[in-house]
């Protein structure tokens, strides 16, 4: 299943449980310091307290040593509903008096001076035990060795606990009521701060194949964290746009290419038709006609090599490749295309040194020099020399250099020498018979190796081709 | 008539010629780019030119663009490849009469240029009358009262072209501009001969005389 999710929600959500574990550990600290607080009070009363019973304990009046109790100044308890309890011990003679509330059957256990807590009858006490409290009674010039008490004096924590109670209900409805607030106000700054990406995102939806305009609103272009979304959208419009384009113009090229052998096609068969004719007659109008729909059918067949390759550079297909060698794939090329030098006396000159090992499909590479060296061929002089030169150097990439003497290309036209269709002049093209499409695929395929390929004119005279094939690329 | 191809695919210029030639006896000239195509239009004139878009040296829009801004009244039917609507406008707009998308018809392409020469002419009727003649351009017939009329070819070139002008003063240059292709010698004493032809032909059995003689000037055709 697709879970939504939604950044708003998110960010609402991590606001929230970070502001109710804050709320959380604000109650806890709170309700920890004022419990202690409260309760160091109250054992600074207790103490207090137990003091204030040990000076109810006086010596009798016959020097003898002894101690009483004397509890007709026993302050009152501070909780009348669950008083306070106690009890001394003197040195001499054990327990001296305890409380008539006394626990029945509590035991205090020895030891030095220490504190608890203490549950009965559903009520927690704080109980304090101090010894060695001196009878405060004293005489002057008494000869008896003073007597030293024991007091274990408790006191009942409801109250602190109350406190304590009354202290977390605050903090807890404080945090709540801010906690309302922090959420209400990151649902307002959150939705304020995507207003931007939504506006973004309005914009982005009227960008069409035939609108590429991407108007950003100036809220998302000075949002920094838009601003890597903005740039990438913007980088891959104009990709898009690029590619549509360049789609669109082949199409139409096509389109065009296609039409003119069409028509010429037509036009033979109807002309033709146009009146009763000889049987020689339709014999070389068929003759034509065949000869116009040969041109077509190689017009077709360039362009689905165009496609295939370019479908190939952009990763579409993948097929077999091997480790083969570059001047092998050229001298195989050259071979193939010495009947159409021959027939324009022009020589082929192919500079090799050694093997030159690539990955590839050897077909593609012939394809390349072929149309390269077709090119060349097509565009030097009668009777001249096309130089063709192949280097592979260590750890540099192959150089595959094609070099004609011809007029060369005007320096205008060179970096449209690669577009499909292209054709510098379209009547010296045309009597050469080629269609506009050879070097494009040769750009397409050698590109597709991960290559490079440029034209440039040649120093002395006419064009320079020159293929660069990585020898250690990852291809 | 003279009709002027500028069509830079060779086999596809020299179908239409032919079928000019053959079917509407029209001279024809075949220019193979725009410089070429301006030369000729610039040095001859044409009763219709028929014009490709892509072409090398000058394209096609430059080359009607240059026709019209010298004031020539040719009708120009342009030959084109793309039919989307932007550039048909924009060819008419820029001066084209009509204009065909490839693949085209030839039958078509001669009934357009045969429409676009009667309409330069201002004759809106394929069937010419002046008087007791007739002429049917489509089948190229000529009759007179009825009465079929047997032409040469060239007798009917020249009276077609007459008829296309009926009550105007035609000279033997103009004849001779229109009637030939440009690599054709011309002398204007054959237009004397297809004329006493004509003559002969069209007056036989009727006393009226269609075509007359304005000493120095040339020919006119009225009853």
């Amino acid at each position: 299943m697709l879970r939504s999710k939604s950044i708003k929600g998110r960010l609402i959500a991590t606001v929230v449980v970070s502001q109710a574990l804050l709320a959380a550990g604000l109650l806890f600290a709170g309700v920890f310091y004022t419990r202690r607080r409260l309760v160091s009070t109250l054992d600074a009363g207790l103490q207090a307290r137990a003091m204030s019973v040990a000076a109810l304990v006086r010596y009798t009046e016959d020097a003898s040593g002894n101690v009483y109790f004397d509890d007709s100044l026993m302050p009152r308890s501070l909780d009348p509903d669950h008083p306070d309890f106690f009890a001394v011990w003197t040195e001499r003679s054990g327990l001296l008096t305890r409380s008539s509330n006394w626990p029945a059957g509590l035991e205090i256990p020895a030891g030095p001076d220490l504190h608890w807590d203490l549950t009965w009858a559903h009520v927690t006490y704080r109980v304090w035990r101090i010894s060695h409290v001196p009878v405060l009674d004293r005489e002057e010039g008494q000869s008896f060795r003073p007597q030293d008490l024991t007091i274990v004096y408790a006191a009942p924590l409801i109250q602190v606990h109350e406190q304590v109670r009354a202290a977390g209900v605050f903090i807890a409805l404080a945090s709540l009521a801010l906690l309302g607030a922090t959420f209400l106000l990151a649902l307002y700054g959150i939705r304020r701060g995507l207003l931007p990406l939504q506006r973004l995102a309005k914009q982005a939806a009227l960008v069409s194949a035939h609108n590429w305009e991407l108007r950003l609103p100036t809220d998302a272009e000075e949002t920094t964290e838009l601003r890597p979304l903005t740039h990438s959208m913007i980088t891959m419009l104009a990709r898009l746009e690029r590619s549509f384009v360049q789609q669109r113009e082949f199409l139409g090229n096509a389109a065009h290419e296609l039409k003119t052998p069409v028509a010429v096609l037509k036009s033979t068969l109807q002309s033709l038709l146009h009146r009763p004719r000889s049987s020689e007659e339709y014999r070389a109008g068929v003759q034509e006609s065949l000869e116009d729909l040969g041109r077509l059918e190689r017009l077709l067949q360039w362009m689905l090599r165009l496609a295939r390759a370019e479908q190939w550079a952009h990763g579409a297909l993948r097929r077999d490749i091997e480790l083969i060698d570059i001047t092998e794939t050229c001298e195989e090329a050259v071979e193939r295309i010495r009947s159409l030098a021959q027939s324009r006396h022009t020589r082929i000159h192919l500079a090799t040194n050694g093997k030159v090992l690539f990955r590839a499909d050897p077909e593609d590479l012939q394809l390349v020099w072929q149309n390269l060296l077709e090119n060349a061929v097509r565009y030097s002089p009668e009777g001249g020399v096309v130089e063709v030169a192949v280097t592979g150097t260590d750890g540099g990439p192959a150089r595959i250099i094609f070099e004609d003497h011809g007029v060369g290309i005007p320096a205008d036209e060179l970096p449209h020498v690669f577009e499909r269709f292209y054709r510098g002049d379209p009547s010296r093209t045309r009597a050469t018979g080629g269609f506009g499409l050879g070097l494009a695929i040769a750009k397409a395929l050698v590109e597709a190796y991960g290559g490079t390929i440029t034209a440039e004119n040649a120093p002395s005279q006419g064009t320079r081709m020159t293929v660069e094939l990585p020898l250690n690329g990852s291809n | 008539m003279r009709v002027l191809i500028v069509e830079d695919e060779p086999r596809l210029a020299e179908n239409i010629a032919r079928s000019l030639r053959e079917s509407a006896g029209y001279a024809v000239d075949v220019a193979a780019d725009g410089q070429e195509g301006w030369f000729l239009a610039e040095s001859n004139t044409y009763d219709v030119v028929l014009l490709d878009l892509m072409l090398p040296q000058m394209d096609g829009m430059q080359l009607l663009t240059r026709i019209r801004q010298a004031g020539q009244l040719t009708p120009v039917l342009v030959l084109t490849a793309r039919d989307e609507k932007e550039s048909v406008v924009a060819l008419l707009n820029a001066g084209a009469d009509d204009y065909l998308t490839k693949p085209f018809d030839l039958g078509e392409l001669l009934a357009r240029t045969k429409a676009l020469i009667r309409r330069g002419k201002g004759q809106p009727s394929p069937v010419l009358v002046i008087g007791d003649l007739q002429l049917n351009t489509v089948n190229r017939t000529v009759q007179r009262s009825g009465r079929t009329i047997m032409l040469t070819a060239m007798e009917y070139r020249v009276l077609e072209y007459l008829a296309h002008r009926p009550g105007a003063v035609v000279s033997k240059t103009e004849l001779l501009e229109h009637l030939y292709d440009y690599n054709w010698e011309k002398f204007s004493n054959v237009i004397e001969v297809y004329i006493s032809g004509l003559r002969r032909k069209l007056d036989n059995g009727s006393d009226q005389q269609l075509i007359h003689t304005v000493r120095g000037q040339g020919y006119i055709l009225q009853d």
